[in-house]
């Protein structure tokens, strides 16, 4: 099983912290070979739209982990719009919302989503973090 | 007590009998009348006659004419009028059935003045009892009975403007209801004291729309002549000749005031319950997301700790919960910020001056303003005062400022201008920048959100606007807001 990483995994999310702590878990797991990381929807979905224009299969993730309370654009409209684009990729797009809201409303409307594998409610445990990264490698 | 010669009947409200020296009253004996002196209550033989009784009958007394001979629709009124006339010299005038000859009721028109009769020599009181002419037929008595019921138990009084004759008229009901005299004549120039002053316009506009043919079926307020302010509900359709043309306007009102007001007071409460659920919601939405997102980093690096291998790696961790703490500390300031609306919003309004709380603002936050090169242009000439509570106006003035100056156009210096004025009978005040402005499309509904940020903006924390809104709301005004990108941004705030 170690054999075998996540190539790529993103990370969409406006907490510092969170991200710092997320990075050094999955440096000392060894999770994945790489991690991108954007601050709200409207970046990541920049970069995905850029990538369309020019496929390059090594910065295409493989996982992405997206909080709901963002600035600019929130992780539902990122959902939304990515659900639109994820098909042309031509390759598997695990997609997990993170997020501290313990809402039922959001947790209801997540999960109602087919392009949502699970919602994570935060703090998310280590052996969590492996076993859905370990599902996509 | 004489009388020109005819017989004196006496009718004793007190047992003891008292004999008074009268002089002679010009009284033309056909004429019913009760002559009212020193508690003692004489009956006009003409009264008598009509009624049945001889001079000699002497247990005539109040009591029994109020209760018996009287009809006991009529009798209430009667004795209420009778002692506002005896106590405060009330002079009335009322219509009555009274029980006459063979046990019949008949029609008596009661007043307290005569106008052919020179009454100024006499210490007495008189109330004439005059018949009425028109003889009413049983029909339309009976009708006349199922209308005043209904009149009376619902409260309604029913008007009547005629063009042609230049005169207004109101039934018995609406002049009690408006608190008005048995004989007071109505009169349209006189209809602005009908009305509260905020709804005069309004009733004015509404007559004159029934007086070119549109009907009217409204709630307004009114007002009695003892200037008690109540609710009822105005109809009012036009009334036409045979030729089509509009000879004047008939309407009714009822007295809606009891659950008029009931309905106001719900929707006030219903009001207050949805302000207070929003910001319960938001309170909670803090709790859900702001709260949480710092206790479950606080989580993740204990369980980090844990896995440490080394002391170093401990320390590092340890530097990020000095953050997590610091952040933990804003969130929950913001929480006591979102809960201190709520129980300030009781407090006290006083009267602030507009410019007064501006140059305190301009003092606070002078840095910012001289450090951004901020001009700050105010007129405060038509409004310069309200009754607000002056925190509250500060924080409104220093949070929309500190706004416009946080997203200014990079191209240019921030321009800010403030001004007040009056609409629809409330201040408002106006706050207008030459910033980047904002999509309202696509952002509008989230503006006033709690943490809702739209611009990469460093030092954007998305709590300013919304503790705005909540404090121009809690003192019952509302804010609106109108942007265009690149161009400017509007704050309206209406008091």
């Amino acid at each position: 099983m170690k054999n075998k990483l996540v190539e790529l995994a993103c990370i969409i999310d406006d907490d510092d912290i969170y991200i710092n702590l997320i990075k050094r878990i999955i440096e000392t797991k060894k999770l994945c070979e790489n991690l991108i990381v954007f601050k709200n929807g409207k970046q990541s979905l920049d970069y995905f739209e850029a990538l369309l224009q020019n496929l390059d299969y090594d910065k295409i993730p493989d996982i992405i982990l997206i909080d709901l309370n963002m600035p600019i654009m929130d992780g539902w409209e990122f959902i939304e719009q990515f659900t639109k684009i994820k098909n042309r990729f031509n390759k598997a797009i695990t997609l997990y919302v993170v997020s501290s809201s313990i809402n039922p409303v959001d947790i209801d409307r997540a999960k109602s989503l087919n392009s949502i594998k699970d919602y994570l409610v935060k703090p998310v445990k280590i052996d969590q973090l492996e076993t859905i990264f370990n599902a996509s490698a | 007590m004489l009388c020109l010669g005819h017989k004196r009947i006496n009718i004793h409200l007190s047992s003891t009998m008292v004999q008074v020296k009268v002089p002679p009253i010009p009284i033309d004996s056909n004429i019913g009348y009760v002559e009212l002196k020193n508690n003692d209550i004489y009956f006009s033989k003409a009264l008598l006659s009509h009624i049945g009784k001889s001079a000699k009958n002497k247990q005539i007394t109040l009591d029994y004419f109020i209760n018996t001979l009287i009809h006991k629709d009529d009798s209430n009124q009667f004795r209420n009028n009778y002692y506002s006339y005896i106590k405060n010299n009330l002079p009335f005038r009322q219509s009555m059935l009274i029980l006459c000859k063979k046990g019949k009721y008949k029609e008596f028109v009661c007043t307290t003045n005569q106008n052919n009769i020179n009454l100024n020599n006499t210490t007495s009181k008189f109330l004439f009892f005059n018949k009425r002419k028109l003889k009413t037929n049983k029909r339309i008595n009976k009708h006349k009975f199922y209308y005043k019921e209904t009149a009376e138990m619902t409260s309604a009084g029913s008007w009547y403007v005629d063009f042609v004759k230049r005169r207004s008229f109101w039934d018995q009901q609406a002049r009690r209801i408006l608190e008005y005299p048995e004989d007071y004549k109505p009169s349209i120039n006189n209809a602005a004291l009908y009305y509260p002053k905020e709804e005069f316009q309004r009733a004015r506009r509404l007559f004159y729309k029934c007086s070119i043919g549109k009907p009217f079926d409204t709630e307004i307020k009114m007002l009695t002549k003892n200037n008690r302010e109540f609710w009822v509900r105005a109809k009012g359709k036009p009334v036409f000749n045979d030729q089509k043309e509009i000879i004047g306007i008939r309407g009714v009102f009822q007295d809606i005031d009891v659950t008029k007001s009931k309905e106001l007071s719900l929707q006030r409460t219903s009001n207050i319950i949805a302000s207070q659920n929003k910001r319960l919601f938001n309170f909670a939405y803090i709790v859900s997301h702001n709260l949480r997102s710092h206790t479950s980093n606080l989580s993740l690096i204990v369980e980090l700790m844990n896995a440490a291998k080394s002391n170093e790696e401990k320390l590092e961790l340890m530097s990020s919960i000095e953050d997590i703490t610091s952040s933990l500390n804003d969130t929950i300031e913001h929480l006591n910020e979102v809960v201190t609306i709520q129980t300030s919003a009781n407090e006290n309004r006083s009267p602030v001056t507009f410019s007064e709380s501006l140059e305190h603002v301009k003092t606070s936050i002078g840095q910012i303003i001289s450090k951004h090169r901020t001009t700050i242009l105010s007129d405060f000439s038509e409004v310069d005062a309200i009754d607000y509570i002056p925190a509250y106006l500060e924080s409104i003035l220093l949070n929309l400022i500190t706004n416009a100056i946080k997203y200014k156009h990079p191209q240019r210096d921030p321009i800010i201008k403030i001004g007040s004025y009056v609409e629809n009978s409330r201040t408002v005040l106006e706050i207008t920048d030459n910033g980047i402005g904002i999509d309202l499309e696509k952002f509008g509904g989230k503006l006033f959100g709690m943490y809702n940020t739209f611009h990469y903006n460093k030092d954007a924390v998305g709590i300013g606007l919304f503790i705005t809104k909540n404090q121009v709301e809690a003192l019952n005004g509302h804010i609106d807001v109108f942007s265009e990108v690149e161009k400017f941004t509007t704050f309206k705030i209406t008091f």
